[in-house]
């Protein structure tokens, strides 16, 4: 990434390589391996995800006043985990992607799942839930304005994102218990997460709703101060 | 010399990738059971507990499982009985069994792999890969009680000011969303000021480098050796392990190479109860000649 000289075809490989090489390089990986090797490819699929990232993040200049800001959204996410039923972690990972960019939401997503993880109980599931919030964060990256512009959208957006982080953790569930992918199995899964979905939707909703403005403007004020 | 746990992280770390993985990847009797066993044994080992609640959740599981995949799963030939049209298989129930008990041999593994991989082990692996995520790692680890602090000292403050005044939900809950403001915009500014105050001692200027207390010796070496040399073996015995579930359950052939493989994989999975013997063996020669 970093001998690409030309800014505009470096902005197009950020897209390419979550939304193209990774689905292809699971499709790959079905093929080669025998298809009941499901889970191997999935997990090594969203490691290598991870570390993609990260790397193209350790190439790249980032401000200190920047990176100190996401370490300080992620101990607030971990922080907030700590909350019973409801957690906030999905709110302030989005709200972090809509002020500072999908980088730095991934960043938030993924660090708090791992970190939090250290209380909560570290798993072969760690790496699933670094991807599902990251990702939750790098997409509300790229749809800030009409995230910003529309407090419908975002209600929306948040809503969408609970229930497809609940629908990502059960692929994994299903997955990890049948080694294949069971489609009658996973609508069960899919059945008896319905609480936890419903939980997860409204409480992102509610901290969204609550979180966004205070939030927004503590972060707008510290990007015009500041400069970050 | 030293103990399992004392050993540098990327050994401590290959380890259990390499238990885990042959576990889950390879649905086995002989793997599993023996995973299960050496897992149980690291863990008393470690935790020390007595209570049966912290198993309580496995009990449940296991059961749960069991009686789950007979439910969706209609495969094998030996059908035990005839529910709502379905037949229902002792196959599946075997099946549903087995898996549970590999999941629940995995979340045991886990428990002892977050035993011994603390925040500050896994700093370091960071480290390796990238030291600026490793520094907002470590700087998120610190902000944790940083900031249950701060919230403590605001509480207080307010409190002084003539919070919680009124008794009632309605002024609790108000007041406590003005703390959590106020803790927000004290923690970007503490930030920021770090982050100013990291600029001026030079972060940044030039190449990162890292600090370790941790190092490669032969120990670690060696270590590394062991567990390649096992996972080796057993990956060797892996063709001869390979178990027929549905429609009848079929075991692999007796060979030798399967036998060596399942040897070699119990050996591994007793590897860190092995060591944790002999540290005990030595104190107790150690404190004997005193």
């Amino acid at each position: 990434m970093i001998a690409i000289k030309s800014s505009k075809i470096r902005g197009t490989l950020k897209i390419i390589i979550p939304f193209l090489a990774i689905p292809l390089l699971v499709v790959l990986g079905a093929l080669v391996f025998d298809a009941n090797k499901y889970l191997l490819v999935s997990l090594g699929v969203a490691v290598l995800a991870i570390i993609l990232f990260i790397a193209g993040f350790e190439k790249k200049t980032t401000g200190t006043r920047r990176m100190v800001i996401v370490a300080v959204m992620t101990a607030l996410c971990i922080a907030g985990r700590f909350i019973p039923l409801f957690k906030p972690i999905t709110a302030l990972t989005i709200i972090t992607a809509i002020y500072l960019g999908g980088e730095s939401g991934f960043l938030v997503g993924s660090m708090a799942a791992l970190l939090s993880n250290f209380y909560f109980g570290q798993g072969p599931w760690t790496p699933f839930q670094m991807l599902s919030w990251g990702l939750i964060g790098l997409i509300a990256g790229y749809l800030a304005t009409p995230i910003k512009k529309s407090k419908i959208f975002m209600c929306v957006f948040a809503l969408l994102s609970g229930v497809a982080f609940s629908f990502i953790m059960d692929i994994w569930t299903v997955l990890w218990y049948s080694g294949s992918f069971n489609p009658g199995l996973y609508l069960s899964a899919i059945t008896t997460a319905i609480p936890h979905t419903v939980l997860y939707a409204v409480s992102n909703l509610i901290f969204i709703l609550f979180l966004s403005k205070p939030f927004g403007e503590k972060l707008e004020r510290i990007k015009i101060k500041y400069g970050v | 010399m030293k103990g399992f746990k004392d050993h540098n992280p990327i050994a401590v770390t290959v380890y259990f990738l390499a238990v885990a993985g042959i576990a889950m990847f390879n649905m086995n009797v002989v793997i599993f059971t023996s995973l299960l066993a050496g897992s149980l044994i690291l863990f008393f080992i470690y935790y020390r507990t007595k209570s049966a609640k912290t198993h309580l959740f496995s009990v449940v599981f296991f059961i749960t499982m069991a009686i789950l995949n007979p439910v969706f799963s209609h495969n094998g030939v030996t059908v035990l009985f005839v529910m709502n049209n379905n037949p229902v298989t002792l196959e599946a129930i075997l099946y549903g069994c087995f898996t549970a008990t590999v999941i629940i041999a995995v979340l045991y593994c886990f428990r002892c792999f977050s035993q011994i991989m603390t925040s500050d082990k896994l700093l370091y692996i960071f480290g390796a890969l990238s030291p600026k995520t490793a520094l907002i790692l470590s700087m998120s680890l610190r902000y944790v009680p940083l900031f249950g602090g701060q919230i403590e000292k605001i509480n207080k403050a307010q409190k002084a000011l003539g919070a919680y005044k009124d008794d009632n939900i309605l002024d609790t809950l108000k007041t406590g969303l003005r703390i959590s403001s106020i803790t927000i915009t004290w923690a970007i500014e503490n930030g920021i000021t770090t982050a100013d105050s990291m600029t001026a001692r030079g972060y940044g200027s030039g190449k990162r480098s890292r600090f370790s207390v941790f190092r490669f010796c032969a120990g670690d070496f060696l270590l590394i050796g062991i567990i390649s040399l096992l996972t080796i073996v057993t990956l060797f015995g892996i063709k001869d392990m390979k178990y027929v579930y549905y429609p009848a359950i079929v075991p692999p052939k007796t060979t030798l190479f399967g036998v060596v493989g399942y040897i070699a994989y119990a050996l591994l999975v007793l590897l860190p109860v092995i060591y944790h013997i002999k540290e005990a063996v030595l104190w107790k020669y150690l404190r004997s000649k005193i």
